[in-house]
């Protein structure tokens, strides 16, 4: 009992676990392996066999990654759950006022099957958007009224107007987005990303979500924690939530009664017994969580000063606007998100949900711009002006676009609108992409995409290229197969839209 | 026989290589061989092991040897066999055979093909590039036209295959990515396969498609003294063959701990780890067994894993993710395992629970595994969409769970690597492709089919009447599968033949078995038209099966039927067919309504007749005018909703009540009440619309009771005399009268005609449909049917006609259809059955009143089909598959019915290679931490292949033989030496074996997440020892459920119980599939989306913040502090003692205690000079505290308890 720990043993465990990792890494029992890339710490430019402070040697070593030099260290993924209207915001239809509320043709629909809310309907009614579009920027880029702020920016956007997906109701849509298959059980974006590049911090999560608060006038379709689910990845790759109420993550905060101090002094203790344990019982798994409850120590520090937002300038509250000073809106976290880019966090999500206008189009989109634009906005250019935008990559997308017919009454002042899978649009900005462009078009109604289409499939592939990951070597043998993020059916990086 | 021939040869090939010393080996491969000279393969076979243990024997002596690396280990082999083949392998060997095999196809050859070739050239034919493949020997050996033979036996240099993974030429080169770039395969596998050419490139089924044998245990372990169980000797073998030695056993203490984790979950107390280790007998290890196998928390601890492996959750996982009501499975579970049911039984209760004779209800409560996966009511879903999700997700789940397969890798296309084709897929989804379910779950609790548990004072009269039930139905399975030879002897006989209706005034026949297209045939004997078309979009045929292939009207689908129908209020008529409603989303409906059978203008105040569907109601219309806004009808039953009824066939809860199929509404939040309080705005009155004037000249008549809505086909039909009078019409359902009630009788001789076309589905123009209903067999008379008619309507007449033809011709359906009339019209013992039943039935209703319900499973009478799916996407149907089990498994029995009894039995056979294997597997993986075959989940061609075959061939047979005792294999384990071991490990053991799977020493890993707060509970003694019932919701963070929840629904708000429901065992905790419990979450608990045989085992820093914070841990200190306090006696050192023996079961060494005694101290300082602080920690949790304890004392101490909460030695087992 209590043996000293044998000189040389820690590095012997350290090599052993390289070794191990070498051997028998495989599948989902990866239980002491690869614990680090939570937190471990590595940038982009560090040594590719570096191993961390546990002595493993993470994922990104064995994937050589990045694959090649990356445009962005890191990405902020703004996500429009529910699905934005599409003509109403980006898309302009000049010539649908003409057709107020006649049938949109036959043709156009084709054969497809429609969702089982409209599918009963008798007439497919053109609604026109109720919104004005003017031309903004050196692009000329025609934006709509609802969006003062991000007319503003145009020139820094990558505007794709005909992203397009397989999925008509929401729950297949948003897996498809975020894991590329609409069942579950796959990883996300995020957990490819932190599997695949590991963090840039030792403190923080490689991979941070953010959920916007709800506002209950709107049509709030759930999201679930699948959405940020590391899926047959390791689950230290999964999303960490950062929450609004309460512990920003979850059980951060020392019980009350319990001080830094006491913590300090408790953990010394415990890592004092944990020594002997490891040196009696000769685990190496003794070892990696001496070091996670380490890591614990320091993120119940790093994380408060992440959401202390009492140093920010005032130059920052008129960026954003008073909105971003209450916890859980959209402009707070997006205050959030770049700061968390500043710290090193590889991926940021943030979840605004809301978007699934059935009805009352005319009451919904002023709220709902209200609460994204000029948060969007002031994220792009904070960035920009502190020099990030250029590394880092801006992404805002929802799962699917909305029908040009009105789903229930059509009137001049009023509307509603079914989902559409056809074509959508999303932007980018930022590190990688092109700035300034619109790529792809839709025919007449906002229907079909007659140019340029990019699937869920290219539009993945086309983010992890600007991470510096070639989408096809991603990959992580499960069930037999090299899994990745865009699928077996094959997906094309959009060149066209890359800088 | 060919199967029996090919597992004898199947154990050699698993068995080869690690026999020991080769003698036991070989002596067995001669008696084989000796004892059937005939066959050559057999021969072959007995041979082939005796050279792989010869080959062993060079391996043995080898250094470090990782099984899931046979690279390594051949090519040492190959190295071993160069240089010393003849000085030690000589001894041994036979000299006839030349050809030394020393390759195992399974373990060595067939791993690295399928890494690097099946893909392209495996089973999938879509994939497959020149024409090659490789996973059949048949195939590989194929000689394709223009491309040199890919293996010439023998010949590694001629074989294509070697030359093009040798090639320098990039373009030449294999493996290449699905994009045609290069990917090298490593040296030492190009090494193996060049070896196994030359050996002749002999291919084995793999090894775990074949009956597991067996094997004698290893002869050079099996004396030796350390062995206790057979289980050591095959460890203790294949350690000596990898330089390893057994550990000392652990002592005690730590085995107390250990085993009792192991079989309870829980920890045992400090006085019986007293007991334990003062305990003298020498079975004093056996009898601690016995006694916790025998505990309750034993089924708790197993139904914990179970729930996992069969994806248990409280609520249904999508959209909403509203509450589901199916905790009484979960209990079953819990009985099952403690009562040690046995597993053969277990497993098919599960699949086919509903189908199986019974003596209580839990074989039907375990059918509820069937329906256990996420479902859906999200408004826009489309209906097959949904089904075929369901269907798949459910044979999915079979596959890993009780096959140990990836199935649902064939959903698009056949298996990459596995022998399972698209076909096969479908076929075994088939299986679960009957279940009497609408596919929509209406966000309701429960959802038919449901069983009504009897409240426990009934459960005995109850399960005497189910015995009584049981009985006959067996009696009746017993006439069904009589069924054609009856049918043959009664159609010879020539008595009480099928009678036809009368085709007399027949205007309108709409089969609808055209089977495509979007023209429909009239095929009354003077249709006029003979055709129809159908509008807007295509209509739906096949999806499903009645009477044949069936039709479904696409939601924007429209069948116009012109003229047809055309009556006036004097003129009688008949009309219905077979329906199967859709049964809506409520979100988008608001419940079963629409329109059947409809010729009625909608813009003319509803002019003409209609039969439809209003509330759950049948309705028959007459109308001359009615108002437009049809306020509620004056005698109609107030504004109550009218009662919503779901059924199926067996056990009739009776009608559900409205409290039953209540959706869930979020629980409101803790300020609601205020807000509820606040007077609310006087509702301003809306602007009045004027009445609409038209007077009611009309009948109405509606059923007394809802139609029962399943996922079942109903025959709607009714009948009109011409007299103008409500009295006129009849309602009949499956040919049978329902009572009818008049709600309007007003239409004397006003006109009902319109020029509007008669349609199906729909009211004139558009309006009220019932949208995405199926039909079958839609027919008009121009004439009242006889009440003796109608009841020949729905099958009699569809019998006549097929009788008159020859049976030799009649197909699947059509037999179906006759034996369907035959045993439920004809058939007298069926008749009586049946009528006996239906008393019982009620007796059994009657007795369940009050109780709570649960889903569980329910067959549909219809035969179990599905169709292959191109892409898997659900309306790209192309073959109609029967229900059948894969085709290299074991075969289903001819003749015998096709449905989910079948598959139950098929899956328990004693010749299916998988059940036994996969499921003792998983019990060694509880145990040990990780299976003998690590993928649990996937025992296929990519699967891990076993660390010790003979080991789990033997346990499986074992477990088989045992009578599949559950509790006599988890005994079996931990009695084990190997078990018992020290889980100490040395530097040597982790250089040659890291993970351990030698098992050179004991396991040792960290605990489940559910165990972790469970000890917790235990350890400060507020564990509440009860057992079963509903979930419970203890501590949860604030805002976990509502920022990702929909708004509606039930599970919006998550509301913390008191008292009790805090310190229940963690099974109990409410399982949220759309939010998972934060701290299990933290600690790798699945979702339960899918099925989980094997948790990941990660070490976060998340964990570290819950189990330093989380309020259940600080709570579970301090009840664990105060513990210590009032009962460890007055001294530091006996109370930190204690505290080790509490959570640890040893004294805590002199290094541990001076640490803590060092830690306490400085808490005490602390908290004495701080007591604010110290109040505010001993507040934090719900439990009272011993007041008389000073505030800063207890705080001090919990900070203690806190450190030993935390120690890697608590956490790990």
């Amino acid at each position: 009992m209590g043996l000293p720990i044998p000189a040389g043993l820690k590095q012997e465990w350290a090599a052993l676990e390289t070794r191990r990792q070498f051997l028998g890494r495989s599948g989902k029992v990866l239980g002491w392996a690869a614990a680090a890339t939570l937190l471990g710490s590595r940038g982009l430019t560090g040594d590719a066999h570096a191993t961390d402070s546990t002595g493993r040697q993470s994922s990104q070593d064995e994937l050589r990654m990045p694959q090649f030099a990356p445009k962005a260290k890191r990405a902020i993924y703004l996500f429009m759950s529910g699905g934005p209207p599409q003509m109403d915001l980006l898309d302009y239809k000049p010539n649908l006022a003409a057709l107020y509320d006649k049938d949109i043709p036959d043709s156009v629909r084709g054969s497809q099957q429609l969702t089982g809310m409209t599918a009963g309907q008798a007439r497919f009614p053109i609604a026109p958007s109720h919104w004005a579009f003017q031309r903004y920027g050196q692009s000329e880029t025609w934006v709509s009224d609802l969006l003062p702020n991000t007319a503003r920016m145009v020139d820094e956007l990558t505007i794709i107007k005909s992203t397009n997906t397989e999925a008509i109701n929401h729950e297949p849509a948003i897996m498809l987005m975020n894991t590329g298959n609409m069942n579950a059980g796959k990883p996300c974006l995020g957990a490819w990303l932190a599997y695949g590049l590991g963090s840039m911090n030792d403190n923080l999560p490689t991979f941070m979500v953010l959920q916007t608060k709800t506002n209950p006038k709107e049509n709030n379709q759930p999201v679930s924690s699948r959405l940020w689910s590391s899926g047959f990845l390791s689950s230290e790759y999964a999303g960490v939530g950062l929450r609004s109420g309460g512990d920003p993550v979850l059980f951060l905060s020392d019980p009350d009664g319990v001080d830094r101090e006491v913590r300090r002094k408790m953990l010394d203790a415990v890592e004092q017994i944990n020594l002997q344990t490891l040196a009696e019982m000769g685990d190496p798994e003794t070892n990696a969580r001496i070091a996670q409850y380490e890591m614990a120590f320091r993120m119940q520090a790093s994380v408060p000063e992440l959401t202390d937002l009492s140093k920010e300038p005032q130059s920052t509250w008129d960026l954003y606007g008073p909105d971003a000073k209450e916890p859980g809106t959209f402009a707070y976290n997006c205050l959030l998100a770049r700061r968390m880019a500043e710290r090193g966090v590889r991926f940021t999500q943030i979840y605004k949900r809301g978007w699934d206008v059935h009805a009352d189009v005319t009451g919904l989109l002023p709220v709902l711009c209200q609460e994204v634009d000029r948060a969007c906005y002031a994220l792009v250019t904070d960035l920009k002006r502190r020099g990030l935008l250029d590394d880092t990559l801006v992404v805002w997308a929802g799962e699917f676009g909305r029908t040009v017919y009105s789903q229930g009454g059509l009137s001049k002042e009023n509307y509603g609108r079914d989902h559409h899978p056809r074509c959508y649009t999303t932007w980018m900005a930022g590190g990688g992409v092109r700035r300034g462009i619109t790529y792809g078009e839709t025919d007449d109604y906002s229907y079909n995409v007659v140019k340029d289409p990019v699937t869920v499939r290219d539009f993945n592939a086309t983010i992890l290229h600007c991470l510096g990951i070639d989408h096809n070597k991603l990959t992580y043998k499960f069930q037999g197969l090299d899994q990745k993020l865009t699928g077996p059916v094959p997906a094309n990086i959009v060149p066209g839209l890359l800088a | 026989m060919r199967d029996k021939c090919r597992s004898v040869t199947g154990f050699y090939a698993q068995r080869s290589e690690r026999l020991p010393q080769g003698v036991q080996g070989a002596d067995e491969g001669r008696r084989h061989a000796a004892g059937s000279l005939e066959s050559p393969a057999k021969a072959e076979t007995g041979l082939h092991a005796f050279e792989d243990d010869k080959a062993a024997t060079f391996a043995s002596g080898g250094a470090c040897m990782n099984r899931p690396d046979p690279c390594a280990r051949v090519l040492l082999l190959l190295m071993a066999g160069a240089l010393l083949w003849g000085a030690v392998g000589c001894h041994n060997r036979e000299p006839q055979v030349s050809s030394a095999k020393h390759l195992d196809f399974n373990q060595d050859v067939q791993p690295i093909l399928a890494r690097n070739c099946f893909s392209c050239h495996g089973p999938d034919p879509e994939m497959r590039k020149a024409g090659l493949r490789l996973d059949l020997e048949e195939s590989a050996r194929q000689k394709r036209p223009g491309h040199p033979d890919a293996i010439v036996p023998g010949h590694p240099e001629e074989s294509e295959l070697i030359k093009r993974i040798e090639s320098k030429d990039p373009h030449h080169l294999m493996p290449q990515s699905p994009q045609g770039e290069a990917r090298p395969m490593k040296p030492e596998e190009i090494a193996v396969l060049k070896e196994w050419v030359k050996e002749g490139a002999v291919y084995r089924p793999h090894w775990a498609f074949d009956k597991p044998v067996k094997a004698t245990l290893p002869a050079e372990a099996r004396n030796d003294p350390w062995v206790k169980t057979p289980i050591d000797a095959f460890i203790l073998a294949r350690m000596k063959k990898e330089g390893l030695h057994p550990s000392l056993e652990s002592d005690r203490a730590t085995l107390i701990r250990r085993v009792t984790l192991d079989l309870t979950g829980l920890l045992p107390t400090p006085s019986e780890v007293k007991a334990f280790e003062k305990d003298p007998s020498p079975d004093a290890y056996e009898h601690l067994v016995d006694r916790l196998l025998a505990r309750p928390s034993f089924g708790e601890h197993r139904a914990r894993y179970w729930l996992d492996y069969a994806r248990y959750s409280d609520t249904y996982g999508l959209h909403y993710d509203n509450s589901r009501h199916i905790w009484p499975y979960r209990d079953y579970l819990i009985r099952a395992f403690n009562d040690n049911k046995p597993f053969d039984q277990f497993a098919m209760e599960q699949i086919a629970g509903d189908m199986l004779p019974a003596r209580n209800l839990d074989p039907l409560i375990a059918s509820g595994y069937v329906r256990l996966g996420v479902s859906s009511n999200e408004g826009g879903t489309i209906p097959e969409e949904l089904r075929v999700n369901m269907t798949r997700e459910r044979t999915e789940a079979f596959g890993a769970t009780f096959m140990g397969l990836t199935v649902g890798c064939a959903v698009c296309h056949d298996h990459k690597y596995d022998p399972t084709t698209q076909k096969d897929f479908y076929a075994l989804s088939a299986f679960f492709n009957n279940i009497d379910e609408q596919p929509f779950n209406g966000d309701r609790p429960v959802w038919a089919p449901v069983v009504r548990i009897p409240k426990t004072q009934n459960q005995q009269a109850y399960n005497q009447v189910l015995a009584k039930r049981s009985e006959l139905e067996s009696k009746l399975r017993a006439e069904e599968r009589q069924g054609r030879a009856l049918v043959e002897q009664w159609i010879d006989s020539r008595q009480n033949p099928a009678q036809p209706v009368s085709t007399d005034k027949l205007i309108l026949r709409l089969r609808l078995d055209e089977g495509g297209g979007d023209e429909l045939k009239n095929s009354a004997p003077q249709a006029q038209p003979a055709t129809f078309e159908v509008g807007k979009s295509k209509p739906q045929w096949g999806e499903t099966t009645w009477l044949w292939p069936d039709f479904r009207l696409d939601g924007s689908a429209r069948v116009a039927l012109g003229q047809i129908g055309d009556y006036e209020w004097n003129q009688a008529f008949s009309s219905g067919g077979w329906f199967m409603p859709r049964s809506t989303p409520s979100t988008t409906t608001g419940g079963t309504s629409g329109a059947l059978l409809s010729k009625m203008d909608t813009t003319q105040h509803g002019r003409g007749w209609d039969l439809s569907i209003e509330k759950g109601m049948i309705s028959v219309d007459l109308i001359n005018e009615v108002p437009n806004e049809q306020p509620p009808e004056k005698n109609a039953p107030g504004k109550k909703a009218a009662p919503i009824k779901e059924s199926f066939r067996y056990p009739t809860p009776g009608d559900l009540t409205a409290v039953d199929l209540a959706k869930g509404k979020p629980d409101k939040k803790p300020d609601a009440k205020k807000e509820a309080e606040k007077p609310k705005p006087a509702k301003k009155p809306g602007p009045q619309m004027a009445p609409d004037p038209t007077p009611r000249i009309a009948i109405k008549v509606t059923s007394v009771d809802p139609l029962a809505v399943s996922g079942d086909w109903k025959h709607v039909f009714f009948t009109y005399d011409g007299s103008g009078k409500a009295s006129g019409i009849r309602i009949y359902v499956d040919g049978a009268p329902v009572a009818t009630r008049v709600v309007q009788d007003t239409l004397g001789h006003g006109t009902i005609r319109t020029q509007v076309p008669m349609q199906l589905g729909y009211r004139h123009p558009d309006a009220t449909p019932l949208r995405d209903s199926r039909y079958q067999d839609i027919r008009m008379y121009a004439r009242a049917l006889t009440a003796e008619e109608v009841k020949r309507l729905p099958l009699e007449d569809y019998a006549a006609e097929l009788t008159n033809r020859p049976r030799q011709q009649w197909n699947e359906d059509e037999w179906h259809a006759v034996c369907e009339f035959y045993l439920e019209n004809v058939d007298k013992t069926a008749l009586a059955i049946r009528s006996q039943m239906k008393q019982l039935d009620a007796q059994l209703d009657k007795l369940s009143s009050g109780g709570v319900l649960t889903q569980v499973s329910s067959e549909k009478p219809s035969l179990a089909y599905a169709h292959i799916l191109t892409r898997g996407v659900y309306t790209a149907r192309t073959e109609r598959v029967e229900a059948n089990t894969p085709h290299y498994l074991l075969q289903l029995p001819q003749g015998e019915p096709r449905n989910r009894l079948a598959l139950a039995e098929w899956t328990v056979s004693p010749e299916n290679p998988l059940t036994a294997r996969v499921t003792v597997n998983r019990m060694w993986a509880e145990v040990f931490g990780a299976g003998l075959v690590e993928t649990t989940e996937d025992f296929g061609i990519m699967g891990q292949r076993p660390s010790h075959p003979e080991l789990l061939d033997w346990l499986a047979v074992e477990f088989r033989e045992s009578g599949w005792n559950m509790k006599h294999m988890y005994k079996l384990m931990v009695m084990s030496a190997a078990y018992r071991q020290s889980a100490k490990s040395t530097q040597e053991q982790l250089a040659k074996d890291p993970k351990n799977q030698l098992l050179s020493h004991g396991p040792r890993f960290r605990m489940d997440a559910e165990m972790l707060r469970d000890i917790a509970l235990q350890s400060g003694g507020l564990l509440v020892d009860k057992i079963g019932g509903p979930s419970v919701k203890p501590y949860q963070p604030p805002n976990v459920w509502e920022q990702v929840s929909y708004p509606a629904s039930d599970t919006l708000n998550y509301t913390q119980q008191h008292g009790e429901a805090l310190y229940r065992r963690s099974m109990y905790t409410y399982w949220k599939r759309m939010a998972t419990m934060p701290d299990m979450d933290a600690f790798d608990a699945p979702m339960r989306d899918v099925v989980c045989t094997r948790r990941q085992r990660t070490d976060t820093p998340l964990q570290a913040l819950v189990t330093m914070n989380d309020v259940q841990w600080v709570e579970a200190a301090r009840a664990l502090a105060q513990r210590v306090i009032e009962l460890g006696g007055s001294k530091p050192e006996q109370r930190i003692n204690m505290l080790s023996e509490i959570l640890l079961s040893h004294d805590a060494p002199p290094s541990m205690a001076a640490v803590l005694e060092g830690s306490l101290r400085e808490m005490q300082k602390h908290y004495a000079a701080d007591p604010v602080a110290a109040r505010k920690l001993v507040a934090v949790g719900e439990k009272p505290r011993d007041p008389s304890i000073p505030e800063p004392e207890l705080a001090a101490w919990t900070m203690v308890a806190s450190e030993m909460l935390n120690l890697d030695e608590t956490v790990n087992k």
